[in-house]
């Protein structure tokens, strides 16, 4: 039985994440073994509260990340190249949601800043981290990519930087090659 | 083979029953240890080829849980294991306090 699905997709996605630092077949199977673990965590009897088996759930997948990491490292083959089998064409749906994400976000900040009249100091104080945040994220993704699409690495940090959050948003959507992971197991 | 504080937990929960097959949370419970700490651990016994694992049969019992994967010790493990606790074991009481410490009032 699994009490809190929404702390094993997010401890699911860290493990696939951390995955990813380990070479194609064997990232497979360190990703079933290591999510196949989650239910016994979530599910312990012998921990007292929901709460603390979720934070126990997650204190796991990130030791997996750190462990993984140390794998890949002390494997360090070459990779083998992500194939491109299925390198479709231009990702136009995701450019088309992300221009959505975009618009919503123009509209957000655009609506805030005419309903607080005068503007308040706080939505500064809010906005720029924010920001900075989202367009940080975007660099650290963008860092540790082995490939991208379209523009190299430094176009797409470019990109990034100087139209936050469009540039970062287009990578996301177009630039950024999604890693070859299979889908979490179907919730039973 | 250095025998870290981790490692010794790790080779006693194994030896606790060494014909148990232990799935990794298990382990972690058993041995107090975090999955950072455990599971670099086991790569390298594997590597090492002091502990086997294998993949429980898929053929769905226990609810529809996804299946686990299981480690035990191999019997070159087993020795091995045995070998270095019992090295810790001959080791201790040459640290226990008192038996080399002069008296009071003994010294010159």
């Amino acid at each position: 039985m699994i009490r809190a699905p929404q702390t094993q997709r997010v401890a699911e996605h860290l493990i696939a994440r951390a995955c990813r630092h380990l070479p194609g077949e064997a990232g497979d199977e360190r990703y079933r073994e290591w999510a196949a673990e989650l239910p016994a965590i979530l599910a312990d009897s012998d921990v007292g509260s929901g709460v603390r088996r979720s934070a126990r759930a997650l204190r796991y997948a990130a030791g997996i990340s750190r462990c993984a990491r140390r794998l890949g490292r002390a494997g360090a083959r070459p990779r083998p190249q992500p194939s491109h089998s299925g390198r479709s064409g231009f990702p136009v749906l995701r450019v088309v949601v992300g221009v959505g994400i975009y618009g919503a976000v123009v509209a957000l900040v655009v609506g805030l800043a005419a309903a607080l009249h005068p503007p308040h100091r706080w939505l500064t104080v809010l906005l720029l981290p924010a920001a900075a945040c989202f367009a940080a994220f975007c660099l650290a993704d963008l860092a540790r990519a082995r490939q991208v699409r379209y523009l190299p690495k430094w176009g797409w940090a470019i990109a990034c930087l100087i139209q936050i959050p469009l540039g970062g948003i287009m990578y996301l959507a177009a630039g950024r090659i999604p890693p070859p992971r299979p889908e979490p197991p179907a919730q039973p | 083979m250095k025998l870290t504080g981790p490692l010794e937990r790790v080779l006693r929960v194994f030896l606790a029953d060494p014909s148990a097959r232990r799935y990794g949370y298990d382990l972690m419970k058993a041995a107090r240890l975090p999955s950072g700490t455990l599971y670099p651990m086991l790569a390298r016994l594997h590597d090492q080829g002091l502990v086997t694992s294998e993949w429980e049969p898929s053929s769905g019992d226990a609810g529809g849980r996804p299946p686990r994967k299981y480690y035990q010790l191999t019997g070159e493990g087993i020795r091995v294991a045995r070998l270095e606790l019992a090295q810790v074991a001959d080791a201790a009481p040459r640290a226990v306090p008192g038996t080399a410490r002069p008296l009071p009032g003994s010294a010159p």
